[in-house]
């Protein structure tokens, strides 16, 4: 299982999410801050977990989780 | 009729907004939510907050702009549109912007709009451009006084008006961090980090130390100073009077990122400068004053910019501040006792006797400045308090949880 987490408070909507792992982010019109798909917020924390282990899911994510400008992704392999 | 100079202060906290309003801002600007150029800062306020500020300005006469200053895209139109829109309610005086579709977007919902540094204004036909949007817009930093002087004698010979009806005016940067890139447009920490400098999330790097290096052979070069690119700090309180007589009506202080007492100290002082240059009283006297006041805070040593027309930046020879004191953090305001106008406080940390110099923040309170005559230790006469001790002075107006620091001199 893949699990990808989001602190979204702090994003300050650069996109780059968006650009490197498309099927699972999208930039939100209503606040201009990036939505990770399908993620359940527990206290700020956006939480998805993916339960195949996709190498291009993990591999784009990765790459997003590198590129956040402010470091509020985190993505896990269990 | 009497010139009127508006000094404005940066807000990046209550604290600071306290400072700055104390130390006698004409005008605050801060940020809300991500969309300004410290959209790292933890601090920003949000879109709640901005009735009681813009309600604790007025309060005071004190006006209040909104930054929404970086670049947009497309996912940012809303978020930029929202912001322009409750500030318009809430009272918020104008908003601060560099891209054109927050130009428009204030200019046609009937807010007050003011030219970001983003912008770069380097020439009068860029500002007259600006002003069917802008009543007030920023020199790029770049400028000489005589550039500076030049484009405030077309606006007056041409009548170059906003959309207020009142000729444009012009704003410059008086004190602050300078920027190794032309106005802040800067890729260095977007190349290095994917943090762009450009959507307020500048990590510095031009800051730190750097080696040239030769990639034929690998030899390292000897360079007398690694901060090859961090400027030294604007500061302009030394030709103060050179840089009014050039006509700007408006001197903005950068430092969102600077902590309460930093703000108090250099609005106090450009406050002070100000007001002597107008009733005539400026002098070298004075102005000796006002520098030892401005190096016992944040500095990376000081400079005159490009006002000055030097061909090339001075750079800065420390990692940090050069500031000649610092301050130390103590403890907590445990009561404030109007009456008696006594305040108790919680010693975490370190000691402190009569004779210390000590500074309190806090929202409300903002900043205040006195050196300790008297102290007691559980309600006894005491010649030092130390960690662990509740202890109590006299002291003006302060407020539970406050912060109390020590200001110690920095030996070097």
């Amino acid at each position: 299982m893949i699990i990808i987490t989001h602190q979204r408070d702090k994003c300050i909507g650069c996109n780059y999410c968006v650009e490197l792992a498309e099927e699972q982010w999208r930039m939100s019109k209503k606040d201009g801050k990036s939505v990770l798909l399908g993620a359940v917020n527990k206290k700020g924390f956006h939480t998805l977990r993916v339960p195949m282990d996709d190498d291009e899911v993990l591999h784009n994510n990765e790459k997003a989780a590198e590129a956040c400008p402010v470091n509020i992704i985190k993505v896990s392999q269990t | 009729m009497k010139r009127k100079i508006e000094l404005m202060a940066p807000a990046g906290s209550r604290d600071s907004l306290m400072a700055a309003i104390q130390g006698g801002a004409d005008s605050v600007y801060f940020g809300v939510e991500q969309l300004n150029m410290r959209a790292r800062a933890t601090m920003n306020f949000t879109l709640e907050d901005l009735e009681e500020v813009a309600e604790l300005c007025r309060s005071n006469g004190v006006r209040s702009y909104i930054t929404v200053n970086t670049i947009l895209y497309d996912h940012d139109i809303s978020i930029m549109k929202r912001i322009v829109d409750r500030a318009k309610e809430a009272g918020i005086d104008a908003i601060i912007a560099s891209d054109q579709g927050a130009i428009g977007y204030a200019r046609s919902v009937g807010l007050e709009c003011h030219i970001s540094t983003q912008v770069n204004i380097s020439n009068v036909e860029t500002l007259r451009f600006y002003s069917h949007f802008a009543d007030v817009a920023v020199l790029a930093r770049e400028l000489s006084l005589r550039q500076m002087e030049d484009i405030v004698k077309v606006i007056e010979r041409e009548q170059i008006k906003g959309p207020s009806g009142e000729l444009m005016q012009v704003e410059v940067f008086a004190h602050g961090a300078l920027c190794m890139a032309v106005s802040g447009k800067c890729y260095l920490s977007l190349h290095s980090h994917n943090s762009s400098a450009n959507r307020g999330a500048c990590i510095q790097n031009c800051r730190r130390t750097y080696t040239v290096i030769d990639k034929e052979e690998g030899v390292e070069m000897e360079i007398d100073n690694e901060f090859i690119m961090s400027p030294k700090d604007l500061c302009t309180v030394d030709f103060l009077d050179q840089l009014l007589n050039t006509g700007v009506s408006v001197l903005k202080i950068e430092g969102r990122g600077r902590e309460p007492g930093y703000v108090k100290t250099v609005i106090e002082c450009y406050r002070e400068a100000i007001d002597a240059y107008l009733d005539g009283t400026y002098n070298e006297e004075k102005v000796a004053g006002w520098m030892a006041r401005l190096e016992k805070v944040y500095n990376r040593g000081f400079w005159g910019g490009y006002y000055l027309g030097q061909k090339l930046g001075e750079w800065t020879d420390g990692p940090g501040s050069k500031a000649t004191t610092k301050k130390i953090y103590l403890g907590k305001v445990n009561h404030y006792y109007p009456k008696a106008g006594v305040g108790e406080f919680k010693m975490e940390t370190h000691a402190i006797k009569p004779g210390d110099n000590i500074m309190i923040t806090g929202p409300t309170t903002g900043v205040v400045e006195m050196e300790v005559d008297e102290l007691w230790v559980n309600e006894k006469p005491a010649d030092q308090a130390t960690k662990g001790d509740l202890f109590s002075m006299k002291i003006d107006r302060v407020r539970e949880s406050d912060k109390l620091y020590k200001i110690v001199d920095v030996e070097r």
